[in-house]
Formats: structure tokens, sequence, C-alpha cells
């Protein structure tokens, strides 16, 4: 480490507003406005912390002559999803926290693997010990402040995902309808039917926290990088329970913004554009 | 070059045609098992799944809806085949009804989802279409939303007696009720449109000249108010007073330069009973950069 690193490392602890002897400097990615919105509800970053699950998937899981789910793969989401929120709780922990928000999860599922990495900022009520029921959230620090104020506490990081096959069909079905405008039962059951298992297992999740609710619920989903053949879907929410105090208004105004107007018309948005 | 055709084909068999994956309030067991946990019942508590953002959620709250679920439906359809004749400008009926009836598909089984929920409305709702390498002339129709429920016990359904479903955001939600109106339905119009293409001479003639194209003026044109008529007829069908955050878009889809489908999406809306004071909008000027 060089001598100029180690200043700026000295600095940065002593110019941290709420330092304390075990926790001499706030490490964060949150901006400027988030890090003020957080102090004004009586928060504070604490440090920016991470985790990490990385699991396996038998061989032979993905064998794309047959049809159906892949649950092997769906265990292994879930257990890599698990150590890598158990991980970032125990950081969480480790630096005072007492939960960890704007958490940014980075899914990639492989033929033998899935790895799972959450980037998240602890933060903590202002001077309060941990409990040790940390929290994790999606949300930004600014989606954050709206809900504690609203009078509700996210209660953990829920998420689902299921691996489906399509079918295939055979040339005699290929051949039976040419033409036809129809419905195709069996693709449209697999798709559907693995949808709702990703919701499923998120809701489980929720279920799990007692949460009240699931808010900001992402559904992804499309075709693997390594065969188009398998869909993946993963549905990823915050999990929120309604405070003792009970919802409070948060008073909405109806403000227009007098900044100058983005005057910009593209006539070319108009047209469709080839193979869109 | 006289007639081509759209599309190969890979289609179901007679049996499965017969049979579509289901129909209406008639949930496959593994959604109505997801609903059912979904709500309180004794010994079991119930929570509410949404992907409302944080800031819609509470607007949301604000005039007095609660979610009660993440609600969707789909469809895997596969489009049929239609000649197309290189010098004229015509709707393609057979694609327009793919296109409708795969997305009716869609929303009716988001719509029994909802109704499963007890809801009163979905808000939010995404209309999406998905192709996947697999399946040529296939596309999946899909429709999400969130499943809202009024807390004062009103009923807030249409006169068809199903929730109403919206594609406003939960911000556009909350504006919409402080004008004293209350959506009533997702409308659409769609039409599927080969425009034709310029002939020889035509193109000679307009070589290098500042003139109008009044045929492909004239088709797009057409097509454009078809469907927007349709989902006139839709609000209509629906007694609104009006239709608000009209979508107007358009796609080639897999079909080529010259087919194009006019897709035109909008909530419908009435005004509700009695006198509203629309709140004066304070004027901020922000400071970002």
């Amino acid at each position: 480490m060089t001598d100029e690193l180690r200043q700026a490392m000295a600095a940065l602890g002593a110019g941290a507003p709420h330092a304390s002897s075990t926790n001499p400097g706030a490490t964060s990615d949150l901006s400027i406005d988030e890090a003020l919105l957080l102090h004004s509800i009586g928060w504070e970053p604490v440090d920016l912390v991470f985790g990490v699950g990385w699991w396996s998937i038998p061989w032979g899981a993905f064998q794309t002559w047959q049809a159906g789910e892949v649950t092997a793969a769906s265990d292994a989401f879930g257990g890599a999803m698990r150590e890598a929120s158990e991980q970032l709780r125990h950081e969480s922990a480790r630096a005072g926290g007492a939960g960890v928000v704007g958490v940014e999860i980075d899914i990639s599922v492989h033929s033998h693997h899935v790895d799972v990495t959450l980037t998240g900022t602890a933060v903590r009520r202002i001077g309060e010990k941990p409990s040790g029921d940390e929290f994790l959230s999606d949300l930004s620090a600014r989606d954050f402040s709206l809900l504690i104020r609203a009078g509700w506490m996210p209660r953990g990081l829920v998420a689902g995902a299921s691996f489906v096959i399509a079918p295939r069909r055979s040339a005699r079905q290929w051949a039976a309808q040419k033409g036809q405008n129809v419905e195709l039962p069996n693709l449209t059951e697999a798709l559907y039917l693995a949808r709702e298992r990703a919701m499923d297992s998120m809701q489980q999740m929720g279920l799990g926290l007692h949460a009240d609710g699931v808010v900001n619920v992402k559904l992804r989903e499309g075709p693997l990088g390594h065969n188009p053949r398998i869909i993946q879907f993963v549905a990823v929410g915050t999990a929120v329970k309604l405070a003792d105090s009970g919802h409070r208004s948060v008073e909405p105004m109806m403000v227009v913004p007098l900044d100058d107007p983005v005057l910009a018309f593209e006539a070319a948005s108009l047209r469709a554009k080839p193979g869109s | 070059m006289a007639d081509e055709e759209i599309g190969e084909t890979e289609v179901a068999t007679d049996e499965e045609a017969a049979h579509p994956f289901f129909e209406g309030a008639q949930l496959p067991p593994d959604a109505a098992r997801r609903l059912a946990e979904l709500e309180d019942r004794p010994g079991h508590k119930g929570m509410f799944t949404s992907d409302l953002s944080v800031n819609e959620f509470l607007l949301i709250k604000e005039v007095g809806f609660h979610p009660v679920g993440f609600v969707m439906g789909s469809s895997i359809y596969h489009l049929g085949i239609q000649t197309r004749r290189w010098s004229q400008s015509q709707e393609l009926a057979k694609l327009t009804e793919a296109m409708y009836n795969a997305r009716e598909l869609a929303m009716n089984r988001m719509d029994a989802e909802a109704l499963e929920l007890g809801a009163d409305g979905v808000v939010g709702v995404r209309l999406d279409v998905n192709y996947y390498e697999w399946g040529s002339d296939t596309a999946e129709f899909i429709a999400v939303g969130t499943a809202v429920k009024a807390e004062d016990g009103k009923s807030y359904r249409n006169n068809q007696g199903k929730p109403f479903t919206s594609d406003l955001s939960g911000q556009d939600f909350w504006t919409l009720l402080q004008t004293g109106h209350v959506p009533l339905g997702l409308v659409m119009g769609t039409c599927v449109y080969h425009i034709a293409h310029r002939s020889l001479g035509q193109t000679v003639r307009s070589a290098g000249q500042n003139i109008e194209l009044p045929n492909f003026t004239q088709a797009l044109y057409e097509a454009r108010e078809l469907a927007m008529t349709r989902m006139q007829d839709e609000a209509n069908e629906l007694g609104a007073t009006g239709i608000v955050g009209v979508r107007l878009e358009e796609k080639t889809h897999m079909w080529g330069d010259h087919t194009i489908e006019f897709l035109s999406l909008g909530t419908a809306v009435v005004k509700t009973e009695g006198e509203h004071q629309i709140p004066v909008p304070q004027t901020i000027i922000s400071l970002d950069g």
C-alpha cells in the first residue's frame, strides 16, 4: 500500500460523519442524493457488502431431447441464491449494519453451474446496534426511505426460478394444420406453468418471511445462452411488512417541472424498423 | 413476383387444437394453487405480490386500493398464412384475426387470475410479444399486471362484470383518479396491412422529384384508421366517455417490409359522479443536472 493510498483511506475515515471506533469509514455505492435521503429518515450507510453463491448443476440435467421442467437447475438456483444471501447478511452483520439496500443481483446460468452475485450497501439506524435480523432488499436507497416514511419495512430479498425445455413437435403435427391460426396448447402450457412456478417459489420465500407483500417484482425470462431451447424464468422482488405504527400517507403533490423541455422529435420513430 | 406466402409452418395436432390450454375461469391447478396461497384464510396468512415500484405501490394505496397479486396470462400462437398481392394494398384479415385472438387469449387468462383473487381491477398491464428461435411463425403473447382491490369494499368492475384493466402506471392511475375518472378496461384495435409495392412506371416518374406518394400515404392512413376505429368500438362497448394514454405501435414482426401491424392501445375511462376539484399543480425547478 502506498503512502498516498494510506493517507486517502485515513482521510475517508476521519471525514465520515458518524464514524464510530469499530467502523471508521462508510463505503457505499450510494449517490449523494441517496445518502442525504437516508440521513433524512435517520439512517446511515455503513459499508459496501457482497455475497456470492455458486452451485453446480448435475451432468445431463439439460437434456434437450426431453421436455419439461429442469428441477435440478431450479434447485441449484435456489441454493446459490440462499448461499449468496446468507453471505451478504453475514457481511452486513459484521460491518454493523441492520440490513442491505440497493442490492444488485447478477445471475448467470451455465450448463454445469449457477452463480449468483449480490452487491449492496449495508445501512443502519444512526447509532443503533444491529439486531441480528438483517433484511436484504433490491430497492434503491430512495425507494427504501419512501417505504420507511410510509410505515413499511423491507423483510428480505425473495427470488424464484424455473427452467423449461420447450417441447418438440412431430412431423405429423407439423403438417396437420399448415397455415392455420391456432394456439399451440402444449407449448403454451409448458411456458405458462414455468412462469407460475418461478413466481410460486418466490412467493413461498415471502410467506416464509411472514411478509405482508412483495413489491417491485421483476420477471426476467428468455432463452439460455448455451441452449436456446431452454427458457429460464426468474422472478425477484423485495418482501415488505407493515410496521406496527400502520400505513402512513405519503401525501403526494401534483407538480409541473419547469425544466427546459426536451424538444426532440424523431421522425424515424414513427416508422417500423425492418426486422423489429 | 406476383403472390407470396407469409410463413412456414410447424403446427399442433388436431386433438391439441380441439382442446385449448384453458378456457374461461377454469385455471390450471398450478396457477390456482399459487393464487390461493396469496389469500388469507384461517391458519394461513396471505400476502400480495406485485411488480409495482415502491412509488406506484404507495400511490395506489393513496387512492384507496390495495394490491392483491401479480397476475398474468399467456398464449403461444401459430400465425396462419395469407396470400398478399404484390401491387395491392389490403388488410390481411387472417393475420389481423390471429393478432386479436392471441392477445385476447392472454388477456382473458390474466382476467381469470384476477377474478380468482376477487380483484376489482388490474393496473400496470403490459402486453408483450415474444419470439423464440425454435418456433417459426409462432409467437408468445403475454399479458402481466398487478391485480388491485378497493379498500372501501365498493366494486369497480366494469359493465361486463370483469375487473377493469389498464396499462396506466401507478403514477398515471393516481392522477387519473384525482380528476374524477375511473378506468374501465384496456382497449385495443389492430390491423395487419399489406402495403402495395410501387410499379416500375411510378418509380421512374417520381425519380428525382418532390412529390407525395399517394398509394403509400393512403395505405398507412387507412390501416391506422382501421386500428383506431376498432379500439374506439371496444371502448363504446364498455360505455366509456374517453380513452387515455393511447399508443399507436407499428411493427413488421416477421413479415418483411411491406406488411405491418398497426396496434392501438389505450385505457377506456369514465367520469364518476360528483364534482371533482383538480388540485392546482405546483411548479418546480429540479436541481438535476
